[in-house]
């Protein structure tokens, strides 16, 4: 339970004063409704987000979104800038999930045509899909065409089959961070790594088949290419082995940086390094080349769905929507107090919003905003959002990441078994195909916050805006 | 005597060790961490692995030391079944550890470990009994 006083401004803000805890160096602000801030007040989650405003070098204040949680050092959907100059990049405020992120396919199938064959989809999903502990990639590489793999990202598995294109350019960074030098990531980090490209992992990682229940502009919808009954898909992974890797690597790299560079923290998680130090550049570079490695994870994991599709359903096109990120740090330019600053931001468990017309958008979606994708728990329902001038001026252009955990994994298991929760999916005619029995149960819905008060949060504050509703059909997990 | 039990954190999972010794709490620890893992009842001693590693600090070991068995798993597929911690002096640790390579009909798994964390992180003696509290990112 915390002990910080916070202060309501308005239904959907609440301040942490720099006053209210000896060391921070800016405000903190909490995007909630009373609803949420009841449960964000439940653990550390608001002592984490004091914590990060007392690092040096922070502009602006120390964000949380409505779907924060507790986290180690960082809190979980938090938003934390600081200046390219002066200011400090953390290894923890991007995490060790780095680029944990979320893909959304459409398909032209109605729920009509897929229904009937759904159990036979999940079969051929995760039979092509490797997913769970322990698992390995089908698609072995070898130590170069790893480093290659980190420089390109997505582009790498375009050029070698997975995939068009065009998928290319409906991903955040076109599914590239340019300037990765690959050195800097660990031989362990690749040794992680390299067999499991191209694998879903366990955890909260999934693939579902949905439904468009509900649209709520559909203009917006027509541009991103959704509408009712349509059969979409959502895919949520990260930068496995490798991206864990990079970050313990690079926590110990920081903690020995922080004696030399006289900093000091108040968690040892929350270990930070000046922007333009040595260390601080080859993290950047380093966590640069595991998001690459997650958006080519992404990048095979659809085409191994859309041959899926193929053989279960028949020859159609899945289009990629968006491929988002929930984990990073970004190096981008802001207005602060009427003065243009260059800034990096870091995103642990946030997402990036862009608002119409900003220059990094893909053509086709300039006039709508950049596509937010928001998963919801296992069984309940995911948003599609876009990006608005709100979240610029508030948020550095950042928005909720999803619905958060309320209970823990082993409080989650204890309410259910894991088949009382799949005969509670399947009444809701959800199929559900696990790796793990435990795994399941720990994604119990009922372990999170409720991600539809979540989503209406950050509309009516204005910092990212409905499109629709998506409702899952089948999910496959790890 | 080795000994350890698994904690409530909101999005992850943490491990009380304890032992007469920091040398058992260590080993209890990985106890701990290798049981959120595999169930170590189906892990036969087949292999040995030496491992050797140096710190700043205890915490600093501590974390070193569950990460090695977090990397063995992931990077070399090694499970582990039975622990020895030869020496532990001056933030230095020497230990064999027994096990063998990861079989997916052999072993039931459970979760994947992404790495052992400094949140919360504990270690302290009070009246001849060590105690280890660390949580780990699944």
């Amino acid at each position: 339970m915390s002990t910080i006083n916070i202060k309501k401004i308005d239904d959907y803000r609440y301040l942490i004063p720099k006053s209210s805890r000896q060391g921070m160096k800016i405000d903190g602000l909490i995007f909630a409704s009373e609803a949420l801030i009841g449960q964000i007040e439940h653990d550390l989650t608001i002592e984490q987000i004091a914590n990060v405003a007392t690092l040096p070098g922070l502009v602006g204040k120390s964000l949380a979104m409505p779907d924060a949680h507790q986290g180690y050092g960082f809190a979980i959907g938090g938003v934390a800038a600081a200046d390219l100059e002066h200011g400090v990049v953390s290894a923890g405020g991007v995490g060790f999930d780095i680029n944990c992120g979320v893909r959304l396919l459409t398909t032209q199938y109605l729920v009509k045509d897929i229904v009937p064959r759904m159990d036979q989809l999940l079969t051929q999903l995760f039979h092509d899909i490797p997913c769970g502990t322990g698992k390995t990639g089908v698609a072995k590489v070898v130590k170069q065409e790893l480093n290659t793999v980190l420089c390109d990202g997505a582009q790498w598995a375009v050029a070698n089959g997975y995939g068009n294109h065009e998928d290319v350019e409906h991903i955040e960074e076109r599914g590239k961070i340019a300037g990765v030098n690959p050195e800097y990531v660990s031989d362990r980090a690749k040794e992680r790594g390299k067999g499991q490209l191209g694998t879903l992992g366990s955890g909260n990682h999934f693939l579902e088949i949905q439904r468009v229940d509900e649209i709520f502009d559909n203009e917006t919808a027509r541009v991103l290419g959704l509408h009712i009954d349509q059969v979409v898909v959502l895919i949520h992974t990260g930068s496995r082995g490798l991206g864990h890797q990079v970050c313990t690597d690079y926590l110990e790299v920081m903690q020995s940086g922080m004696k030399k560079f006289n900093i000091t923290v108040v968690d040892r998680q929350l270990a930070c390094v000046p922007i333009h130090s040595k260390e601080g550049e080859q993290y950047l570079s380093a966590m640069a080349a595991a998001a690459n490695f997650a958006f080519c994870n992404r990048q095979m994991i659809t085409h191994w769905t859309r041959e899926a599709f193929v053989k279960v359903i028949g020859p159609g096109s899945l289009r990629v929507v968006y491929d988002v990120t929930h984990n990073i740090a970004k190096r981008e330019e802001y207005d602060v107090d009427g003065i243009r600053r260059q800034l990096l931001i870091h995103r642990k468990g946030a997402t990036r919003a862009f608002p119409p017309h900003h220059p990094d958008l893909p053509q086709e979606y300039q006039d709508v905003g950049q596509p937010v994708l928001i998963p919801g728990s296992m069984g309940t329902c995911s948003y599609v959002l876009v990006g608005t001038e709100g979240a610029m001026k508030e948020t550095f252009g950042s928005t909720c990441h999803g619905a958060g955990r309320a209970k823990s994994r082993t409080a989650a298991k204890k309410e259910i078994t894991a088949d009382e929760l799949v005969k509670n999916l399947e009444s809701k005619g959800i199929r559900v195909k696990g790796a793990s029995k435990s795994g399941l149960t720990e994604e119990n819905p009922d372990a999170y916050k409720d991600v539809s008060e979540v989503v209406r949060v950050v509309h009516e504050a204005g910092i990212s805006r409905k499109v629709a509703k998506l409702v899952p059909l089948g999910v496959i997990k790890g | 005597m080795v000994s350890f039990k698994l904690l409530e954190h909101p999005a992850d999972i943490g491990i009380e060790a304890t032992g007469s010794t920091l040398v058992e709490a260590f080993a209890s620890a990985a106890e701990g961490l290798i049981s959120i893992i595999v169930d170590p009842e189906t892990v036969r001693t087949q292999i040995l692995q030496r491992i050797e590693i140096e710190a700043d600090d205890d915490e600093a070991l501590l974390v070193k030391w569950l990460n090695e068995l977090v990397y063995l798993f992931d990077a070399e597929h090694f499970v582990c079944s039975k622990i020895e911690i030869h020496s532990l002096v001056s933030h230095t640790l020497k230990a064999t550890i027994h096990g063998e390579l990861f079989l997916q009909d052999r072993h039931t798994t459970r979760m994947d470990i992404k790495a052992v964390t400094f949140h919360q992180l504990f270690i302290g003696e009070c009246n001849g009994r060590w105690t280890i509290r660390v949580f780990v990112d699944i």
